[in-house]
């Protein structure tokens, strides 16, 4: 795999879990603009906040990768 | 509604997508994978797939390139990491196909599902504020109670709300609770609605067999409350025997339940509510003066809709909003049909105008946009009220206004008929003339 083709497949690994954000956080927003069930909101909070992890993971071995070229 | 199928190999993205598009009314499957996704097609149609372009079992053009050999074509959205997809499906020319980049938005799924209906929806107009989440206006009268509703939140002082009915009473006191800091629920009561033999127990509970009936020990109201609000509507309608038991909790902030002996704390608010007026109270005895100085440390005035008519727009706005999205439909008002509002003088206040647009709203072409006023906007109740204060004799009238006013109102419920008026008023129809004519003429009964 050269390179280009390397960074591009890291940038997709790291979309995934900010994709996941995107779509939690807009579950907490129908929660509260909609009176449900507070569990659900804490739930997708949680997730949110693995994923902020998982996505730093994911920039931390692009930026190693970077140092390493 | 429509059948979504989405395929994903996300199962977290898949999952939350899952409770998005649940919730805008529409039936969603998942497949994990291509052959998945194909099986789901044996069975089944879908109006709209959701596609992920990168699959562990290939790419998701395949599922595009099966739909078509077994000849089904639904909606499709390819869900992809990288932009540069947008000019592969623009060299495919499907105009059965769009496409979304990730990472998504709510607005993204709503567009594409259902694209008509979620353009106007994105320059809606602002969300009307709800003050203390539940209280809407924006008049002088109502920015002066929310000033008060903000000082005393910030004590534990007991609250007497006094208002027309129909004022929202029971909204300022959600507000007030929720705008007290605390950690216990708001407990409302109406005092009005309970038996006299019951209502020691529904205040403050009731041990195991404490009378007949009593199979099980009950927290009284008061518990209920413990940490937060109490809200005792119609406090006045309490029998007037009733009323020391209920001072004592107040004064001693202790509760015994019925039939018990152990004393509880009582750590709550009370906010209670009337619809009397001040004067009302002192004259008819219907509540003791030391209760209604432990009650009304605060009193608070909620103003009746007339008196704050600027605020009419913003709440026929926002009951008209809740109803579009409770049954998904799209009516608006038109600024004719505001201005009526407007005129009226709506003596259920907020209650009454709640209704009204609630009976246009079921009236109305749910075809149309346009909402539906019926010709009057009178209910039953406004008649009777408007009768009773236009008859009204009030001190500092001289004897010739009330006479005048009398030989109106006679004229008025007879069509202008003079000779009816003067038999009903018992005065010849000659006398009834002269009255007219005093009056600077018969003007309008001629």
């Amino acid at each position: 795999m050269n390179n280009n083709e390397s960074l591009r497949k890291m940038v997709h690994d790291a979309r995934a879990p900010l994709n996941r954000i995107s779509m939690n956080a807009e579950l907490v927003k129908l929660v509260l603009e909609n009176d449900m069930p507070k569990q659900k909101a804490l739930e997708a909070l949680n997730k949110i906040i693995a994923n902020c992890q998982q996505c730093s993971e994911h920039l931390q071995e692009i930026s190693d990768a970077h140092a390493a070229d | 509604m429509l059948n979504v199928l989405l395929v994903d190999d996300d199962s977290e993205f898949s999952d939350v997508v899952c409770h998005i598009v649940e919730f805008l009314g529409h039936n969603i499957n998942t497949a994990a994978n291509l052959a998945e996704a194909e099986q789901w097609f044996e069975n089944n149609t879908f109006d709209h797939v959701f596609l992920d372009f990168m699959l562990p079992d290939g790419s998701g053009l395949h599922l595009l390139e099966h739909l078509k050999a077994i000849g089904q074509s639904p909606r499709v959205t390819l869900i992809s990491g990288h932009p540069s997809v947008k000019g592969k499906l623009a060299e495919m020319c499907e105009p059965n196909v769009g496409h979304l980049v990730k990472p998504l938005q709510r607005e993204d799924i709503e567009r594409v599902l259902n694209p008509k209906k979620a353009a106007p929806k994105k320059k809606a107009t602002p969300a009307i504020k709800r003050h203390f989440g539940t209280l809407i206006g924006e008049s002088e009268v109502m920015q002066k109670l929310y000033t008060m509703i903000e000082r005393v939140a910030a004590t534990s002082a007991n609250v007497m709300l006094m208002g027309e009915s129909g004022a929202g009473k029971e909204v300022v006191a959600q507000a007030i609770h929720n705008a007290t800091d605390c950690d216990g629920p708001l407990v409302a009561t109406n005092c009005g609605a309970f038996s006299k033999e019951l209502i020691g127990s529904e205040l403050f509970g009731h041990e195991k067999g404490a009378f007949t009936g009593a199979i099980a020990r009950k927290e009284g109201v008061f518990e209920q409350a413990a940490g937060g609000t109490l809200f005792l509507d119609e406090v006045t309608e309490m029998p007037i025997d009733m009323q020391p038991n209920l001072l004592r909790v107040l004064e001693s902030k202790k509760v015994t339940r019925v039939g018990g002996t152990k004393e509880q704390a009582v750590n709550c608010r009370v906010i209670s509510a009337t619809n009397r007026t001040l004067t009302d109270l002192a004259q008819n005895n219907v509540i003791r003066e030391d209760i209604y100085f432990r009650l009304a440390v605060f009193p608070i005035d909620i103003p009746p809709l007339r008196e704050r008519k600027e605020d009419i727009p913003l709440l026929a706005n926002a009951f008209l909003e809740q109803l579009n999205e409770e049954n998904g439909t799209d009516f608006k008002w038109q600024a004719a049909q505001i201005k009526e509002l407007e005129a009226h003088d709506w003596p259920g206040n907020v209650r009454e105008l709640r209704h009204a647009i609630h009976r246009a709203f079921i009236m109305s072409d749910p075809k149309g946009s346009v909402i539906t006023l019926p010709d009057s906007l009178e209910s039953p109740f406004s008649k009777v009220n408007k009768e009773s204060q236009a008859n009204q004799v009030v001190a500092g009238q001289t004897i010739e206004e009330v006479e005048k006013e009398l030989i109106h109102a006679t004229l008025d419920k007879v069509q202008g008929n003079k000779t009816i008026a003067a038999q009903m008023l018992g005065i010849s129809t000659k006398t009834l003339y002269n009255r007219l004519n005093a009056y600077g003429g018969i003007g309008e009964y001629k």
